[in-house]
């Protein structure tokens, strides 16, 4: 046999048959990793997930008219938001919403119609409080609260939208209420139809007089696709809704401070209990080390037995650490966003090597002070 | 001879019970920091909120939202309805006045741009909409105390190049970055504005990009624009930026109708700071007003506060299962390292109950001191993260400290317990000859 | 000629005096008992044989060779090539087999070699507890393991602090025969005990009494040394 195997057999053994205090130890050291992987997981999971929730503001990006001309005139071209639109990743859209407008008449009361798409104005204000349903078919339209109060409309009741259309035309169109959006703010005043029966109704020239876009993204970020946008697309102006998204930045900056300080805290605390444990545990074997000093062991060789055990102890609890700590990312990603979170594959490496680090340093330090000692008073000491 | 006991075996040996008091006290301080900063958060990331803005937004009651927009609604001859200003002091007063941050009033006046001024660019008679607001005003309430309020602090992420205008500052005014750009505006100029009111010669102070269509608008103090508008007194909206509590089902109903709760509901509903009890209360406050929650502040506001806290609440309990489990390892490390000595005591002729209460006092008394070592380090973690994070202190809540006493109890218990039981199943004799 | 010559030693801790002007010599193949009450020094004394201490004052000559004034590192070298512990508490490492034990000595004092250390164990009359943990073997059992363990290296001298202090009086039997064994074989044994009679299986005791050397008694009844 030679010394390796030798060295191999003795670290196996020690770990092996003390399995109750190796328990002990590795159970420490794998709820220290846990703590570690599965809270460095949501620090960096933490904007994307709070970015996500932030999307409840709404739009965050809105394209206009370029300047220049008259504000009312041609508005933004189905094609230019289009190419626009295509600067913005796929999976950052959360949702976009082109609008165009047009005063209209119920029981000549003059109103602002809106035409837009209504599931994209649905995914891009989620803060809008509808009573009764969101339009599933054409002919069914959402008004505004104000709409309602001043014409006497409820969720489920008709009537028509008259006015002129482009062409200068008289039009009238028979339309159902499906429901009734509250917010607070000026969309009370409108009457949201689908794009299809605005066109029918109202016609126009297929321009929109605006598109909000509400996009996941941090701030600097959006100001890159903001300012590639007004490079690059010629129809139309990009504008960032400014309350959003530097509210945006300030807040979730904070918020990341915030779990970035208490993981810091929290991985310190842990790991100083995850040292001071396996100091325990090494100190408990003050006599062993004290035997193997009288057999003739070099110091050399007993920090090398107790640093292998460490380190193994180290790797094993760090390789369970990092998949329990994933779970639990997993469980906090789930019940606090309803998203899973993404998995670093660069936390698999960090964490095993934080913690046979400290499991090291941690046995390191009652070694070398038990091995400083008279073997003889180890001994003869009970 | 039990306290003698237990006095010899804490200072005797020192080192063993330091480790476990300190670990203890680690897991004190963790658990300490951890529930005091997870009940604060709430508040602090309210807080942080406020930089959206006002969440609530009062109007005449029977006014139009419709003025606001693309100028409809105006001339369609329906009288003009103001709120008073001399009531908004009373905004301060109200059962939820704590909450209320910030308020602005706003008095929307239809102005014209007048070309008198010596320099041929600047547009003449361009139909312009000039606001009146505070900025930051100080307010002295008939309850003796005192306020500053404003949109400058409501209006956090506006970018003013310039400086931004003061309430005495009666000739002076900021323009928005559409309207500079359109009538070639630019810090420091002069301008003439005519209203029904009269014209005054106004100094642009500074020119703001909100990102939104107050880019559009003429800011000056509240009195000038009164001034301009020819009505004294009055504003025509105000802005509300309070600390609210997320919706439930309960406060929507109330949203609803405030009518449809049965009495213990609406003073529940009433005495919490639900958006919408606290504009029931704006209402009841300022005569013929209508007090709206921006749904898009408010609601999204709700979201986001309750998953920080939420988060926050996991966060907390994985740090303190993961300490828990941390000290539980080592008073069982420390109880079963006495098996020699509990063996003796017994050997002596002890039974079990006196050996495992001398143990238990032990761990306790030690567990005692740590804990309350740690409970004050604890503190002043939570004060380090409120001060880096929030730039305000933590507020200390007294309930963590029967918590933490729980927590820290519980733990030592189910660390020592099954350890000491045990050492008391094992014979004597065994645990003497070192077996 | 002599393996060990103690040359006045003394050794004092804070103020008290553990050994005072001690002199002792012992012979290639000799079978010494050190004897005396508590507390006479006997602890010192096996410690710095043992090489696990240093005397104060004094020499200590083993095999040539002056170890009072050498470092604790080539101490621990000395004590890995020349001496062979036994102990009272046995003190073996629990979780190792028997086996494994005895070649815990052979790896820190060159190579582990399973098929001496189970030969070791057979001599000892052990090998089928070969794999066996110490907390499976008696305590005489657990004792042998370590005299084996003790012998593994072929040390200079065996040194045994009281032996037998922890077994009863059939395994004290197996484990004296084992010395008588060695000692036929030629191997040189200190036994430090308070016991009369492992003393008097000796060829000669030293007993000490409050640090010093009080007699030395020759043991007639002691069995020739037959090579």
């Amino acid at each position: 046999m030679t010394r390796q195997a030798m060295y191999v057999k003795m670290i196996t053994s020690s770990l092996l048959r003390r399995r109750s205090r190796m328990a002990v130890a590795l159970l420490a050291v794998a709820v220290g990793a846990t703590i570690l992987s599965g809270l460095v997981t949501i620090y960096y999971d933490i904007p994307r997930q709070m970015g996500q929730e932030f999307r409840s503001y709404g739009a965050n990006l809105i394209f206009i008219a370029p300047p220049g001309g008259d504000t009312s005139g041609e508005g933004v071209s189905e094609a230019a938001a289009a190419e626009a639109l295509s600067y913005i990743p796929d999976s950052a859209v959360v949702g976009v919403a082109p609008y165009r407008y047009k005063s209209a008449k119920i029981n000549e009361q003059p109103f602002m119609a809106a035409g837009t798409d209504l599931e994209g104005a649905r995914k891009a204000s989620p803060y809008w409080f509808v009573a009764g349903e969101w339009p599933q078919d054409d002919g069914f339209v959402l008004i505004g609260q104000e709409v309602a109060d001043t014409v006497r409309l409820l969720p489920g009741s008709s009537f028509t939208l008259t006015g002129t259309d482009d062409g200068g035309e008289s039009f009238s169109k028979d339309l159902q209420v499906s429901g009734v959006v509250q917010t607070g703010g000026s969309e009370e005043a409108f009457i949201f139809l689908s794009l299809s029966d605005f066109d029918a109704a109202i016609g126009g020239n297929g321009n929109y007089d605006v598109v909000e876009c509400s996009i996941s993204a941090p701030q600097a970020e959006l100001e890159g696709i903001a300012a590639q946008i007004s490079e690059n697309v010629s129809g139309l102006t990009p504008r960032l809704v400014k309350r959003v998204t530097q509210s945006e930045g300030t807040v979730l900056t904070k918020l990341q401070a915030l779990v970035f300080l208490v993981t810091a805290v929290v991985l310190v605390l842990t790991m100083i209990c995850v040292a001071t444990t396996m100091m325990a545990v090494v100190t408990e074997r003050r006599k062993e080390i004290g035997l193997k000093k009288a057999l003739g062991a070099p110091d050399r060789s007993i920090m090398q037995e107790f640093l292998g055990e460490g380190l193994f102890l180290g790797c094993v609890g760090g390789i369970c650490g990092v998949f329990l700590g994933f779970a639990f990312a997993q469980i906090i990603g789930i019940n606090v966003f309803s998203r899973s979170v993404s998995f670093q594959p660069l936390l698999i490496p960090l964490t095993i090597a934080a913690s046979a680090l400290i499991t090291v340093l941690a046995c390191a330090v009652p070694v070398r002070r038990a091995v400083e000692v008279d073997p003889a008073i180890v001994l003869r000491g009970e | 001879m039990f306290w003698r006991l237990i006095r010899g075996a804490l200072f005797r040996q020192k080192g063993k019970m330091l480790m476990i008091a300190f670990t203890i006290a680690l897991g004190a301080s963790l658990a300490t920091a951890m529930l005091n900063v997870m009940l604060d958060v709430g508040d602090k990331v309210n807080q942080e909120l406020k930089t959206y803005g006002a969440n609530i937004q009062v109007i005449p009651k029977e006014a139009s939202l419709l003025g606001d927009l693309y100028g409809l609604g105006e001339d369609s001859g329906a009288a003009e309805r103001y709120l008073r200003e001399s009531e908004l002091g009373s905004l301060k007063t109200i059962f939820w006045a704590f909450n209320i941050v910030d308020f602005a009033p706003y008095l929307n006046v239809r102005a014209q741009l007048l070309d008198e001024s010596p320099d041929a660019a600047k547009t003449g008679g361009e139909e312009i909409r000039l606001v009146g607001a505070w900025f930051a005003k100080h307010l002295d309430l008939p309850t003796g105390e005192s306020v500053d309020t404003g949109m400058r602090n409501m209006k956090s992420w506006w970018e003013v190049d310039g400086e931004w205008l003061t309430d005495a500052d009666e000739d002076a005014a900021m323009a928005g970055s559409l309207l500079a750009e359109r009538a070639g505006l630019a810090a420091g100029d002069r301008i003439r504005v005519g209203a029904q009111g009269g014209t005054r010669e106004l100094t642009i102070t500074g020119i703001f990009n909100a990102g939104s269509d107050e880019d559009e608008r003429l800011y000056v103090p509240l009195k000038t624009a009164q001034a301009m508008a020819g009505r004294a007194g009055v504003v025509s909206s105000v802005e509300v930026s309070a600390l609210t509590t997320p919706d439930n089902e309960l406060s929507r109903r109330a949203a609803q109708n405030p009518k449809s709760l049965s009495t213990k509901e609406w003073e529940t509903w009433y005495c919490t700071a639900y958006v919408s009890a606290i504009c029931y209360q704006i209402e009841e406050a300022l005569g013929d007003s209508v007090a709206k929650p921006i749904r898009q502040v408010a609601e999204s506001e709700g979201a986001i506060l309750e998953k920080t806290q939420l988060l926050m609440l996991l966060i907390t309990i994985l740090s303190l299962a993961g300490s828990a489990l941390g000290i539980s390892n080592l008073v069982t490390a420390g109880v079963m390292e006495r098996s020699r000595e509990i063996g003796l005591l017994k050997a002596l002729g002890a039974n079990n109950a006196p050996v495992s209460w001398l143990v238990l006092t032990e761990v306790l008394l030690t567990g005692a001191v740590g804990g309350a070592a740690g409970y004050f380090a604890g503190l002043g973690f939570a004060q380090i993260i409120g001060h880096t994070v929030f730039g305000s202190a933590i507020s200390i809540k007294p309930m963590v400290i029967p918590l933490v006493g729980l927590l820290v109890l519980a733990v030592i218990l189910a660390g020592s317990i099954p350890s000491i039981r045990l050492l008391l199943s094992l014979r004597p004799a065994e645990v003497l000859h070192g077996r | 000629m002599n393996l060990l010559e103690i040359k006045g030693i003394s050794k004092i801790y804070g103020n008290v005096k553990a050994l005072q002007n001690v002199d002792l010599e012992v012979k290639r193949g000799e079978w010494l008992a050190v004897m005396g009450p508590s507390g006479s020094g006997k602890t010192t004394m096996m410690n710095i044989i043992g090489c696990m201490d240093k005397p104060t004052e004094g020499a200590v000559i083993l095999d040539g060779k002056d170890i009072s004034k050498e470092s604790a590192r080539s101490l621990t070298a000395t004590r890995r090539e020349k001496i062979g512990l036994i102990f009272q508490q046995f003190h073996l490492i629990h979780y190792l087999t028997a086996v494994e034990n005895i070649m815990v000595a052979q790896y820190y004092h060159s190579m582990p070699d399973e098929d001496e250390a189970l030969r070791a164990l057979d001599r000892v009359g052990l090998l089928e507890r070969a794999k066996h943990l110490p907390s499976q073997l008696s305590g005489g059992e657990q004792q042998r393991v370590c005299i084996a363990r003790a012998l593994i290296n072929y040390p200079m001298l065996i040194l045994a602090d009281e032996p037998t202090g922890n077994l009863d009086e059939a395994n004290e039997g197996i484990v004296m025969d084992l010395f008588r064994q060695l000692h036929e074989e030629g191997s040189t044994i200190v036994v430090v005990t308070h016991d009369p009679e492992v003393a008097e299986e000796a060829q000669r005791t030293v007993v000490l009494e409050h640090g010093r050397v009080a007699r030395i008694a020759y043991n007639v009844i002691a069995p020739p040394i037959i090579l």
